[in-house]
């Protein structure tokens, strides 16, 4: 049913003058600043999904990692917006992307000393599991 | 910013592998292939630094998250057993009306944010010149670029504004950042100590340690360090 109305929409989305066919095609085929946006936004939101719903902490861990990841697109992003525009000092964005990369290191750093240690008393990497203050 | 061409043809391969990927890492059984199915995730997004005139940023991306912290996980995964999850034995996901929550969660989250992206763009000022001009005046603005030792190859300013940049405007957080570095390291050694090398450093209460040591193997093995 759809397949016979499809080439129809087609046509009078084509046929509007400046219709909404062309400026999707040219959306795709010029991606600007809201299309990395929106790709971390999408890369944010399976950080947040896999934080929620892993078992295990690794995994936990790295889904973090991503979601670190994630803002960093968006800086990257505004920078090369804050180039394209001249602004003073266009290379913000790219220094406090610099200083995220440093911290996502110490983090992963840390929260792993923190894993082998758990792994060590509790015998387990499973969150449900370490419910030591649950009560 | 718009990117036009073949730049646009690698975006949209880059971004997709990088969110198939991502997806793919929070769903493998294996925690060996969620940390390779997350490189690939990093070197995508590492790609898409590249296409946003950010080399140095994915150099460093490359470096530090692939070279280090992957390697990192990658060690940890092999220390620890999780021969349970990948036999299937395991659960992989906590309940399914946390699973339920998490997907609502997760779709309400992205209609929002791309409704709010799409909302908001239209309120930045961009340049008002046509795409392929703009397009063109960087191509130009490439082709100005100084060229390589072997000639095939043009070196950006990129790294060169980046570096005046940091130490210009962000002296006192690169500071801050070699401390906490710093801190990360006593800190992550002092975590992964076994009790017998905190015996051996000498810094236990005595009376803690006749409590923590039951076994007589553990016992003998405190001994052999003391002494």
């Amino acid at each position: 049913m759809l397949n016979l109305f499809f080439p129809a929409l087609v046509f009078i989305w084509q046929q509007a003058p400046g219709g909404r066919m062309s400026d999707v095609s040219n959306s795709i085929t010029h991606p600007d600043i809201s299309k990395f946006l929106v790709i971390g936004a999408l890369l944010f939101i399976i950080g947040v999904a896999g934080v929620l719903t892993r078992r295990n902490i690794i995994v936990i861990f790295m889904s973090i990692e991503l979601i670190l990841n994630a803002a960093n697109i968006n800086f990257i992003a505004f920078s090369r917006y804050l180039q394209d525009t001249g602004n003073a000092n266009a290379v913000a964005g790219q220094v406090f992307t610099v200083f995220i990369i440093v911290v996502a290191a110490a983090e992963a750093a840390i929260g792993l000393g923190i894993v082998i240690a758990l792994y060590r008393n509790k015998e387990t990497i499973w969150v449900d599991e370490i419910d030591l203050l649950k009560w | 910013m718009v990117l036009s061409g073949w730049e646009a043809v690698f975006f949209w391969v880059f971004s997709i592998a990088a969110l198939f990927t991502g997806l793919l890492m929070i769903m493998a059984r294996n925690a060996v292939h969620s940390a390779l199915f997350l490189i690939s995730t990093l070197v995508s997004v590492a790609a898409l630094f590249v296409l946003a005139g950010a080399e140095f940023v994915a150099g460093a991306q490359v470096l530090v998250y692939i070279g280090g912290v992957m390697v990192l996980f990658l060690f940890v995964i092999m220390l620890v057993n999780v021969g349970a999850e990948e036999r299937g034995r395991g659960q992989l996901f906590n309940s399914s009306a946390q699973v339920t929550a998490t997907a609502l969660l997760g779709l309400l989250l992205a209609i929002g944010l791309v409704y709010a992206i799409n909302q908001g763009v239209k309120g930045l000022n961009e340049p008002n010149r046509r795409s392929d001009e703009m397009a063109g005046q960087r191509t130009a603005e490439q082709q100005a670029l100084p060229v390589s030792a072997t000639g095939d190859m043009k070196i950006t300013a990129d790294t060169q504004r980046l570096g005046s940049s940091l130490y210009r405007y962000a002296s006192l957080p690169f500071e801050i950042a070699s401390l906490l570095l710093l801190v990360a390291i006593v800190g992550s050694v002092m975590l992964a100590r076994t009790l017998k090398q905190e015996a051996a450093a000498d810094d236990v209460d005595p009376e803690v340690l006749k409590e923590v040591v039951t076994t007589p193997e553990e016992r003998a093995e405190l001994e052999s360090v003391s002494r």
